[in-house]
């Protein structure tokens, strides 16, 4: 194995940085050709708004590619200085280069623990590299092994389980109330940008209806206009309220525009439908808390909202070493077929070769005894030289399998052709 | 074949394999493992088969409270495999199983108790000899369905206002179906339910053997099961003219359904030659 990951996140480089190495896909498909042509290697590049990282590897007689190989090329792509470049880039070998992408496409190495994001984004990159026949034998088997094993990770792990966005959080707090939603009514109060992101939400489940209003009538029609609602007079307030079954509040306001009073005399003597939920994410509250009851009001504030992102992302803490427990039996297993796979024509040659040599010592003897044997008696005789060419053969075939698990094989490998002679 | 082995089963084999059937189910939701699913349905559906065989050879008598609550029993088992394979990812046999387990347990105890079925010199009609008497017998049968299912909605839907009332993760402990889902089969369960208890009642006054003392009439089963007809009826009133919804609507399911158990758990007056 001559494999390097080679690459900066949002660890090691400031976002400024981040951008200006990512790739476009135009640069993507020119840079794997280039890195082909270039270095003679294998190539996958993962280009991400974390990361941009480039898997290359290379046959083992090859001189490695080292980062500052990779920073002149990244500079050289992207018109940029290699020297500042450099101390932003990270560079692991070998085994350890194939733990780093397992654990990116595990989701281990993210700036959020879990999010599903990556494993598809390596897939397209690995896609993409296949497609333009930038990869070979090795990365062929190393990116499917990795999105084997980011789908361990994923099934016999929580560390997907949640969300951990506000929006998402409040969506799975609406389906706990509502199974189906082409009957309802979302109120939207205000026009502020996460109620938008939220906003976005709410209409996937397909609402019936959307109402906008606003202090500001035009800012209500252009919401209204922007997710396909209608618009409403402010003053309407409290009918937009009665008809309304989610209320997605988001207002500017410094104060609570919706009292427990005035919800209850205007609003909620006045209803008849079902429970009422209220995704309250404005900051300062727009609703007064004491209006959730959990039965026929459903309050959640910003607060609440959050605290179920936090509690999400600590139980993904929770799941992370098993999860880096599957990605090591994944590397070693990776690593250990990777080599075996390796020493198969090793082996071919031995067979061959001692197959050779036991027909050179047979064949004369064979006509040296023709016509003192029954045929009996030389299949006899043939069966005993190969039953010896595998007894011989089986102790270094074995000690080799044996030196692959214990990371000892390419030694072995090497010694084994001088001790035979092997011909490369 | 069959008569040798149908004899054997007793309430022992469905209720342990219900019983064995929810702590794999609870043992599961403190560590998913599909594995643990996969037993819990297993020991569910065995116990099912029992329980199925048990009133095959034994046919109690629904007249009977015994043969009314294992019947009951069953029918919920029936519907507690369903859930739990149609909506898999949801704490279902949490409830349905205990309230399974429960019927068997009391019909075992009225078993004991020795009120099995009701003596054979009992009126053609009820036991079912006649149509109308088989018919009542049904009516009330199936609108006690509707009302454990009612019953049983009712508890997921208190246990899930619960959780929002104390803003629980949604994604953690118990998964439940949601609010407007429960009270819509609480809903439709009652709905349906109503009708066949009043078309059960009124049949049972018209049919009732007319020797029958008034003391018969006032015996705790025709009692309660007034007394459940009339808080069916306050449901119904509240729900449609009144607009009472949510948590107060699923307390008094709860009541119709401890109400049912009482009227199920009577013996029948007319059925065992009077109240005594």
């Amino acid at each position: 194995m001559n494999l390097r990951a080679i690459g900066c996140n949002f660890r090691t480089a400031p976002v400024d940085v981040r951008e200006k190495v990512a790739f476009d896909p135009v640069k993507l498909r020119a840079s794997l050709a280039e890195l082909n042509a270039r270095y003679a290697a294998e190539a996958v590049i993962l280009s991400t708004c974390n990361r941009v990282e480039i898997y290359i590897a290379r046959p083992d007689a090859g001189s490695p590619v080292t980062s500052a190989l990779i920073a002149e090329f990244l500079a050289e792509v992207h018109n940029l200085d290699a020297a500042k470049l450099q101390p932003h880039l990270y560079e692991h070998v070998d085994a350890e280069a194939a733990r780093h992408l397992f654990r990116v496409t595990s989701s281990l190495d993210s700036l959020i623990v879990g999010e599903g994001q990556i494993a598809g984004q390596v897939k397209d990159a690995f896609d993409l590299s296949q497609k333009l026949a930038s990869t070979g034998p090795f990365l062929n088997a190393l990116f499917p092994t990795a999105l084997r094993t980011a789908k361990r990770v994923r099934t016999e792990t929580g560390i997907t389980k949640g969300h951990v966005s506000v929006s998402s959080v409040a969506v799975d707090y609406v389906r706990q109330v509502f199974d189906t939603f082409e009957d309802k009514t979302v109120l939207v109060i205000g026009a502020g940008k996460m109620g938008r992101l939220t906003l976005k939400h709410l209409q996937a489940l397909a609402p019936g209806r959307i109402l906008v209003t606003n202090r500001s009538p035009e800012k209500a029609a252009e919401v209204a206009l922007w997710c396909g609602g209608t618009s409403m007079p402010w003053d309407a307030l409290d009918q937009a309220l009665i008809a309304a079954d989610i209320v997605l509040s988001t207002t500017g306001a410094p104060e609570p525009i919706v009292t427990r009073r005035w919800f209850d005399e205007r609003v909620f003597s006045r209803r008849t439908g079902g429970t009422m939920v209220v995704l309250d994410i404005a900051v300062p509250r727009d609703w007064d808390p004491r209006i959730h009851d959990g039965d026929r009001v459903c309050l959640f504030n910003i607060d609440d909202l959050t605290r179920i992102r936090e509690q999400t992302l600590a139980q993904r803490k929770r799941h992370i070493a098993p999860a880096e427990g599957i990605v090591e039996i994944e590397v070693k297993k990776f690593v250990e077929d990777w080599n075996r796979r390796k020493s198969g024509p090793v082996i071919g040659q031995l067979n061959a070769e001692v197959d050779r040599l036991r027909q050179e010592v047979v064949a004369p003897l064979m006509m040296k005894l023709n016509g003192k044997l029954t045929d009996a008696e030389k299949a006899h005789i043939e069966g005993a030289f190969r039953l010896l060419q595998n007894k011989i053969l089986h102790g270094p075939i074995a000690a080799l399998q044996d030196a692959h698990k214990e990371g000892q094989g390419p030694t072995l490998l090497e010694a084994m052709k001088k001790l035979f002679r092997l011909k490369e | 074949m069959a008569d040798t082995l149908l004899p054997g089963i007793s309430h022992a084999c469905f209720g342990l394999s219900y019983g064995v059937a929810l702590l794999l189910e609870l043992a599961q939701l403190a560590w998913p493992r599909r594995m643990l699913r996969g037993f819990a349905i297993g020991f569910g559906t065995a116990g099912l088969l029992a329980q199925s065989a048990y009133i095959l050879y034994h046919h109690p008598s629904p007249a009977a409270p015994y043969g009314a609550l294992l019947l009951l029993a069953w029918v919920l088992a029936v519907f507690y495999l369903y859930g739990t394979i149609h909506y898999s990812r949801l704490a279902w046999a949490i409830f349905v199983l205990p309230v399974v387990i429960a019927l068997v347990v009391l019909s075992l105890l009225f078993l004991n108790a020795g009120v099995a079925n009701p003596p054979l010199d009992l009126p053609g009609w009820f036991a079912g000899e006649h149509f109308w008497g088989a018919l009542h017998g049904l009516m009330i049968l199936l609108a006690s369905i509707g009302i454990s299912v009612g019953f049983l909605a009712s508890v997921m839907y208190l246990v899930q206002a619960r959780r929002l009332r104390n803003k629980f993760s949604p994604l953690g402990g118990l998964r439940l179906l949601s609010l407007e889902r429960l009270e819509s089969m609480n809903r439709r369960a009652l709905n349906a339910a109503f009708p066949l208890l009043t078309a059960g009642l009124l049949l049972g006054t018209v049919l009732h053997p007319t020797s029958q003392s008034t003391a018969d009439w006032l015996s705790p089963k025709i009692l309660s099961t007034v007394g459940l007809w009339v808080v069916f009826l306050v449901v119904l009133y509240l729900r449609y003219a009144v607009h009472v919804r949510g948590s107060r609507l699923a307390g008094l399911s709860i009541l119709a359904f401890v109400l049912l158990l009482l009227a199920l758990g009577t013996a029948h007056p007319f059925a065992v030659g009077g109240s005594s």
